[in-house]
């Protein structure tokens, strides 16, 4: 039985690496495109001015199908979506798994 | 008529509100030394030289933000119990009333004319500052809709609303970073001379650039003279001219009094949001708005733009939202159907430059970095001018008119303009570039000690002149331009 959870949690943290993985290449290509430009989980992307405000839709609407949740937009805060770390933590906090 | 300031308002340019703020630091050092809760008895000072700051204004305009604040900070409570978009939207449609009824409505009744609405004309009042106050009040709500850990007492919330320094043309700010200043402010000496600092400097913009761009050296010059007074029309030189102008006469106007303000909390310690960062040095729309009236702009992002667009995960959804929160920005600086347009134009500004963005991505287009660069900021600081032609127009159709002149290129080959503030205006924004980037190089190079030597000769020098101009143009009645806002 624990070594079930065990390796269910592995298999969680599995997949949210590998979306943490897709979401800062998607921001990386997709969003930033400036070469030398360097993104980790826990670059500021907001705050620092790297991405502007409709940049940020595009990324919460990726966040939305990484994580396969409905995320309320209204209940979220700009420093809720700061980091990649910072995002994923907001989805599952607030976000709802689909249907 | 509608209801208008008393005839000793204290304002932010007046050599009354100068005698002010040392009396009130006096006191605030005053009871955090004698009382033994400095804190409360701080705030209380606070909210009390508040409310006798805007009471000076009109007693009338005292009691609708007293108002506001007890039934907002009552809102608060009811949507922390439970924080649902039912209770979120009762305080979101009180706040639109407030709006609505002291804001807007003097001013369509006026369009209405006389008749059965004189009575409208003849007791609604237009609270200076209700639009800064109430967006504070609806940030407020949204943020513990959002759940966010705020606790203030009544005064806090108060204190909040009203805070002098902001209670007439903001910045616009928010309860999470106020709130804790307000509990634990810590002026050091780099604070009071760093907010002294910014008091002569937003002074001089604000009274001696702003002024002179606004009525001109001589009457019969100046932006209000070239919208207002140009019998004989415009040549497309002149549109350019008075929009350069007008440009300018704005952010000196708002960018020296936010200065004022920032100085002013900064000397009691309290560190307020930055509402301008050289905004004229932007290389695209969307970096224009991070950079120009901050605290508006990041407001209608966080709690317009971003629950909009984010509702259908459609591109044209998204760009739409960008027009309609962008329209609600230029709706929020009056009912005139040139502030609408002008958002609108905005929006579509902001929609374009993403286009173009999208077409790089498609096409793999790289521009060298200069030529991104410059023909980025070519294009974006002549579409604002553009576009501040229709905010400023008296109506759309002196705005077609201006527009007129521009694509006629026969129009070109003269200025009716005077002469003199066709120089001035020209010597005003070439400074404003030469010093902004100055300012830039130095800020790279401020380990250099050559740099900073400079700085401390210079400093005293351009401060005297700063102080001396301030003195000569004060004789001339300064006039807020985004009072009326």
């Amino acid at each position: 039985m624990t070594e079930a959870i065990n390796t269910d949690s592995i298999n969680v943290d599995a997949a949210k690496n590998e979306a943490i993985r897709q979401m800062t290449d998607y921001i990386l290509k997709e969003i930033v495109r400036r070469p030398g430009v360097e993104v980790t989980p826990d670059t500021p992307l907001v705050s620092s001015g790297l991405i502007d405000s409709f940049a940020l839709v595009e990324i919460f609407v990726k966040l939305e199908k990484l994580t396969n949740r409905r995320i309320p937009a209204a209940k979220i805060q700009p420093k809720d979506m700061d980091t990649i770390s910072s995002m994923f933590a907001t989805a599952e906090r607030l976000g709802k798994p689909r249907q | 008529m509608v209801e208008s300031a008393g005839r000793c308002a204290l304002n932010l340019l007046s050599l009354s509100y100068l005698l002010f703020i040392p009396l009130v630091w006096v006191l605030t050092r005053l009871v955090n030394s004698v009382t033994a809760r400095p804190m409360k008895a701080r705030q209380l000072l606070w909210l009390a030289a508040s409310y006798l700051f805007y009471a000076t204004w009109s007693l009338k305009f005292l009691c609708v933000l007293v108002v506001s604040s007890l039934v907002n900070y009552a809102l608060g409570i009811y949507l922390k119990r439970k924080p649902t978009a039912g209770r979120l939207w009762v305080g979101i449609g009180f706040n639109l009333l407030m709006l609505a009824v002291f804001k807007y409505l003097p001013v369509w009744s006026s369009h209405l004319g006389q008749g059965h609405h004189s009575w409208l004309l003849e007791n609604v009042i237009l609270p200076v500052g209700v639009s800064f106050w109430t967006f504070e009040a609806l940030s407020y709500l949204f943020d513990i809709y959002r759940e966010e850990d705020l606790d203030p007492s009544l005064t806090e919330f108060c204190l909040y609303m009203a805070f002098w320094p902001t209670v007439l043309s903001g910045p616009v700010c928010r309860m999470p970073e106020l709130l804790p200043q307000f509990r634990n402010p810590q002026p050091t000496g780099d604070d009071i001379a760093d907010g002294v600092r910014r008091i002569v400097l937003g002074l001089f913009m604000k009274t001696v650039l702003s002024q002179i761009l606004g009525s001109g050296l001589r009457p019969g010059e100046g932006v209000d003279f070239g919208f207002n007074q140009m019998a004989r029309g415009w040549t497309g030189l002149d549109v350019w001219i008075l929009a350069i102008g007008f440009a300018f006469q704005m952010y000196f106007d708002f960018a020296g009094y936010s200065n004022i303000v920032i100085g002013t909390a900064r000397v009691f310690g309290i560190t307020l949001r930055e509402n301008f960062r050289d905004p004229f040095l932007s290389t695209s729309p969307a970096e224009f708005w991070t950079r120009w009236h901050m605290s508006l702009s990041s407001w209608i992002r966080d709690y317009v733009f971003m629950p909009l667009a984010t509702w259908r995960p459609q591109v044209w959804w998204r760009h739409a939202s960008l027009v309609i929160a962008m329209m609600l920005f230029g709706f929020w600086h009056g009912a005139d159907w040139t502030y609408i347009v002008w958002g609108a134009l905005q929006g579509l500004l902001l929609v374009s430059h993403r286009q173009f963005q999208q077409f790089e991505r498609r096409s793999n287009l790289q521009l060298p970095p200069i030529v991104s660069s410059l023909g980025g900021w070519a294009i974006t600081f002549c579409a604002m001018l553009l576009s501040w032609v229709v905010f400023r127009a008296n109506d759309l159709h002196q705005a077609r008119l201006m527009f007129h002149a521009l694509v006629h290129f026969s129009s070109y080959r003269h200025f009716v303009l005077p002469r003199n503030f066709v120089l001035m205006t020209v010597v005003i924004a070439v400074s404003y570039f030469v010093i902004a980037g100055l300012r830039r190089l130095a800020e790279n190079m401020k380990q250099s000690p050559v740099v900073l030597r400079i700085g401390w000769a210079l400093s005293p020098v351009m401060y005297s002149v700063a102080v001396l101009a301030i003195v000569i143009m004060s004789i001339h009645k300064a006039v807020f331009v985004y009072l009326q806002f």
